[in-house]
């Protein structure tokens, strides 16, 4: 058994696509919600988003760009990040031990989005040739893969907003079981084309704009949060042993400690205590960490009614009394949910939360809900030096990941 | 080939086939015009198979013609971007479209 840690961290977020930029942001508790503009903004019931701030022509040239759908570009680029960062994790490596864990909720849905406009909108008989390369949900993980020649698995997980998540906790037992050497992994979105809203507006868990400032519309653990609002970007991880890092006199910026699963198998979408905290549980479990240990939860925290009381009953549950002791913060008040991607953003925020020992806030939060009673930070970022982090994603289907990173 | 950059209707008729071909290439494919020699190859352009779908796709709609065979046969038909033009100036001949440009 291998330690896996973590070498290189790339990004591309609704508060921009360097760590810097977004760490900064959090820590001000700067929002990258906004109203959205389009084709179809007027019609629209979830008029605000977090859209990505991302140049696709400064990274793409035009005949490559057209091959690729705007979720394969966010995970192209923030892997490219990830690798420059990690100081050559490739640099010798088998490209048979090398792989690609990536989790994306639907993939290239923009694609097929503009080929049903083509279809229907247009009435056209074509679509764009390489509607299929772009649409398909494997498309990320398989550029990554080509792009950087690493021959070794290359898996596509979607589990909704548990997907990257769950690759990262895939790609750390690849290589703590020394099945691979190198991993990149995490996960890319790009919901925010109008199939994609209206079909979110349909479930009706989108956040109401704010009637004051579209920026503040999702407001985790508030009394008067009104849902979840939709964002789009990417995080990619490179994951390899410690030994190895350590050898190629790489810098480490945390250790993937555990890794916990578990599935709410009642309900498609409504959340369960018991599955959420059997998650936590089994993360704690496989890092041999006790609760004592956790000194920060990114929580999933998506600002819907059912999630953040569930979350809040599940953390108190599996932390006792010192759920209270420590800050849980939802960084989705300021990035939005990236669905797919969300998982893997925030244990970034988590990860850097815990290098430079700022713990990032809940904005939004002035209306106290009773049922959401622990310390979420809504004063605004605190200093404080934190060994262990936790970050939680659930999601529609049930599949509960929970991923813990130490120091 | 100094006719560059939008082509207006009147301009687009005085080109030939070949002319337009290669203003396609250049414009949408980013291969430079001085590499469209007749003798140069798919393989130094960097055209693979994928790409050759694409292109197909572009030609049928920048000369209003049906390219009905699959990437494979232009693949093994076509070596050459004299080739290619070759075959385009054909298609376009016998579908007899070659002044509705759009």
């Amino acid at each position: 058994m291998k330690r896996v840690v973590v070498t290189g961290l790339g990004i591309v977020s609704p508060l921009g696509d360097t760590l810097e930029g977004f760490f900064a942001a959090l820590t001000h508790g700067r929002s990258g919600i906004r109203r959205l503009e389009g084709r179809f903004h007027e019609r629209h019931a979830g008029t605000v988003g977090a859209p990505a701030t991302f140049d696709a022509e400064i990274r793409f040239d035009a005949p490559r760009l057209r091959m690729l759908d705007r979720v394969s570009q966010f995970a192209l680029a923030a892997a490219q990040d990830a690798l420059a960062q990690s100081g050559g994790a490739l640099e010798g490596v088998d490209p048979a031990r090398a792989g690609v864990f990536v989790g994306t909720g639907n993939g290239g849905g923009s694609s097929a989005d503009d080929a049903y406009w083509t279809l229907y909108g247009e009435g056209g008989d074509r679509v764009h040739p390489f509607s299929v390369l772009r649409a398909m949900s494997n498309a990320p993980a398989a550029w990554i893969g080509l792009e950087h020649a690493l021959a070794g698995p290359n898996l596509t997980f979607s589990t909704a907003c548990s997907s990257s998540a769950v690759a990262i906790g895939e790609a750390m037992r690849r290589i703590r079981h020394e099945e691979a050497d190198v991993m990149i992994a995490g996960g890319t979105e790009a919901p925010l084309n109008f199939g994609s809203l209206k079909a979110w507006e349909g479930m009706r868990t989108l956040a109401a704009e704010d009637s004051q400032d579209a920026a503040a519309s999702c407001k985790p653990f508030a009394k008067d949060r009104t849902g979840l609002v939709l964002g789009e970007g990417a995080a990619m991880l490179v994951l390899e042993s410690r030994e190895r890092a350590l050898a190629r006199g790489a810098t480490i910026h945390a250790e993937i400690a555990g890794y916990g699963l578990a599935t709410d198998a009642g309900h498609l979408t409504r959340p369960s205590v018991e599955g959420q905290a059997a998650a936590m549980k089994a993360a704690l479990a496989d890092a041999a960490l006790a609760p004592a240990d956790i000194d920060y939860i990114n929580a999933h925290g998506t600002a819907t009614l059912a999630n953040d009381a569930v979350e809040t009953a599940a953390i108190k549950a599996v932390l006792g009394d010192r759920a209270r002791e420590i800050p849980v913060s939802s960084t989705k008040s300021m990035h939005g949910h990236l669905l797919g991607a969300a998982g893997a953003l925030e244990l970034a925020a988590a990860i850097l939360a815990m290098a430079r020992g700022i713990v990032p806030p809940t904005i939004n939060l002035r209306h106290p809900d009773p049922e959401c009673d622990l310390d979420y930070v809504s004063e605004g970022a605190r200093s404080m030096p934190l060994r262990a982090v936790m970050s939680n994603s659930f999601a529609f289907g049930g599949t509960n990941a929970v991923l813990v990173a130490s120091r | 080939m100094e006719r560059q950059g939008e082509a207006c209707g009147a301009a687009i008729m005085d080109m030939t086939p070949d002319d337009r071909l290669r203003e396609l290439l250049a414009k949408d494919f980013a291969i430079p015009a001085e590499r469209l020699t007749p003798q140069a190859t798919l393989e130094e352009l960097e055209v693979d198979s994928l790409r050759m779908i694409e292109i197909a796709f572009a030609i049928e709609e920048a000369f209003g013609i049906s390219v009905d065979e699959d990437a494979a046969a232009l693949m093994g038909r076509i070596t050459t971007f004299g080739d290619l033009s070759a075959y385009v100036g054909g298609l376009v001949a016998a579908q007899g479209k070659a002044a509705s440009g759009t």
